[in-house]
């Protein structure tokens, strides 16, 4: 497709430019590797982790704590966000906690979750969960808040219920912005896995960003990081293509 | 809707119903209340989740001390530092990226990548450049909060009617002028929320460098005093700084509604 092309070729170019960039400046002693390492180097030491399995395994580690603490968080906030946006008092009852959860720093929260939790995998799901919940609540909120009035009235005259209104008419007019939600969910939720590996794990990418470093392994490093890249572009990408399949049956006039 | 409802409706846009104001307020108190008194009717362990009461003290007793505020002028500093930086460069990046589209077709795609990814995540890497003192957290905020600033800059300027740049090219106006006189001027809102967005991520970029690897400021603080249990004193660092980080949001997003001619919301 020329869009595809279109969309993708440029980015090709610019990555691989940097790429060459970078090699360049390395080769003839701009920088110096010790501190950047180059792009030649950490594809090598990619394939050397994909090999002995330690790629796969910090992956994994990643994978199922992003997994459990973001779909907590898509439940929780979800259900929360339908609540407050179908009824105005619980939405002003919750209204200053999701306002405090979603501009505080919330990884200041990280030695009380220790305490709570101990160190390793359940704090960090835990981050991930606390950091992901808030944008999917706000935004379902938003969205269920939203629904056209005119619809709500016309299922209420033909004499549905206030539960079957919900189900049947506000929740499915809410969808876009749930995805929306949840793609700024999926951002935060990987910040927080990393972070909370970083400051306390065993394994996970997060944590072998941080062991790397204090080896001064720089290309070891470099490699996570890249894993790490990529996983924030696909979950992203991935929502997004969802997100625009979703809001396709509903494009119309008047939108 | 009937003309009683719309009165009503819009009497609510411009004044919110007193009804929310007293909800919210009543919500905290009653969480404070309960938070008071759980642990002591024993229900939960002042050990683990201490206790407003406790937590009063606790903050008397740091700001008395003066300690903290070595600590603050520390974290103020790196903040200001990398949010300085962050706005120097992102500002003109976003000019940049928004009125060139050859620039932009090249350009984002490494920056929605690192939009994507958890920037934080090269904390480490900082610090092996950079080292454990004010440089790298300096660096921290700045990775942070730049993005923003340029995504929202060059969206901005693409926002820019384009009525105003040909009347201002038909009086003669140099490109150079155009820049700083007509688009400069009329993306300011949009900057202002870029810088907005960046300072949320400064601050958090902040803590998070300190709680990393430091010697001194909040962050560093916050880490200690959870690695000794402390947790008391460790809640009111952390409501401290959760206060901070909503209070210069709601001061920025003050600036930027005026900013907007119409006190739009975006």
């Amino acid at each position: 497709m020329g869009g595809i092309a279109r969309g993708v070729l440029p980015g090709v170019v610019s990555f691989a430019a940097i790429a060459a960039a970078w090699e360049a400046a390395v080769a003839v002693g701009l920088l110096n590797p010790f501190f950047t390492s180059q792009p030649s180097a950490i594809a090598g030491s990619l394939l050397a982790q994909a090999r002995s399995g330690a790629l796969l395994d910090n992956s994994a580690v990643s994978l199922l704590e992003f997994g459990v603490g973001f779909g907590a968080a898509a439940v929780v906030g979800i259900v929360l966000g339908v609540v407050a946006g179908w009824s105005r008092p619980v939405e002003h009852a919750l209204d200053p906690f999701l306002w405090f959860l979603y501009s505080a720093p919330l990884i200041a929260f990280y030695p009380v979750f220790v305490i709570w939790f101990g160190l390793g995998a359940r704090t960090v799901v835990a981050i991930a969960f606390l950091l992901a919940a808030p944008p999917i609540m706000a935004s379902t909120l938003s969205g269920v808040k939203r629904v056209d009035a005119q619809l709500i009235r016309a299922a209420r005259s033909f004499g549905a219920g206030g539960p079957e209104v919900l189900a049947k008419v506000a929740l499915p007019a809410s969808v876009p912005m749930v995805i929306a939600g949840l793609r700024l969910g999926v951002g935060r939720a990987l910040t927080g896995v990393v972070i909370a590996e970083l400051f306390g794990a065993t394994a996970g990418l997060g944590f072998s960003i941080g062991y790397y470093g204090q080896l001064l392994q720089t290309t070891n490093m470099m490699a996570s990081l890249v894993v790490i890249v990529a996983l924030g572009v696909l979950f992203s990408e991935a929502l997004g293509a969802i997100e625009s399949r979703v809001d396709a049956w509903r494009t119309g006039p008047g939108h | 809707m009937t003309p009683t409802e719309a009165a009503g409706d819009a009497r609510r846009a411009i004044r919110p119903a007193p009804g929310r104001a007293v909800v919210s307020t009543l919500s905290v108190l009653v969480f404070v209340l309960a938070w008071e008194l759980a642990p002591r009717v024993g229900l939960v362990d002042t050990a683990l989740v201490s206790q407003p009461s406790r937590i009063l003290l606790a903050g008397t007793a740091i700001v008395r001390a003066g300690e903290i505020w070595t600590h603050a002028a520390v974290s103020l500093q790196e903040l200001a530092g990398g949010m300085a930086l962050a706005v120097l460069i992102g500002v003109p990046a976003g000019l940049v990226v928004g009125v060139s589209r050859a620039v932009r077709r090249f350009v984002d795609p490494p920056l929605m990548a690192l939009q994507a990814a958890p920037r934080l995540a090269l904390l480490p890497v900082l610090i092996v450049w950079l080292g454990i003192g004010m440089a790298s957290k300096v660096a921290v905020v700045f990775i942070g909060a730049v993005l923003p600033i340029v995504v929202a800059t060059a969206a901005g300027v693409r926002e820019v009617e384009a009525s105003l740049v040909q009347v201002a090219r038909a009086f003669g106006a140099r490109p150079s002028d155009v820049m700083r006189r007509v688009v400069l001027p009329a993306t300011l809102p949009a900057i202002m929320m870029g810088v907005r967005l960046g300072a949320g991520r400064g601050i958090l970029g902040v803590v998070v460098g300190e709680m990393y690897v430091s010697q001194e400021g909040i962050g560093h603080q916050i880490m200690q005093l959870g690695s000794s249990f402390r947790i008391d004193d460790l809640v009111f660092y952390t409501i401290l700084v959760s206060a901070f980080g909503l209070a210069t949001t709601a001061a920025l997003r003050a600036v930027e509604r005026r900013l907007r001619p119409w006190g739009e919301e975006v």
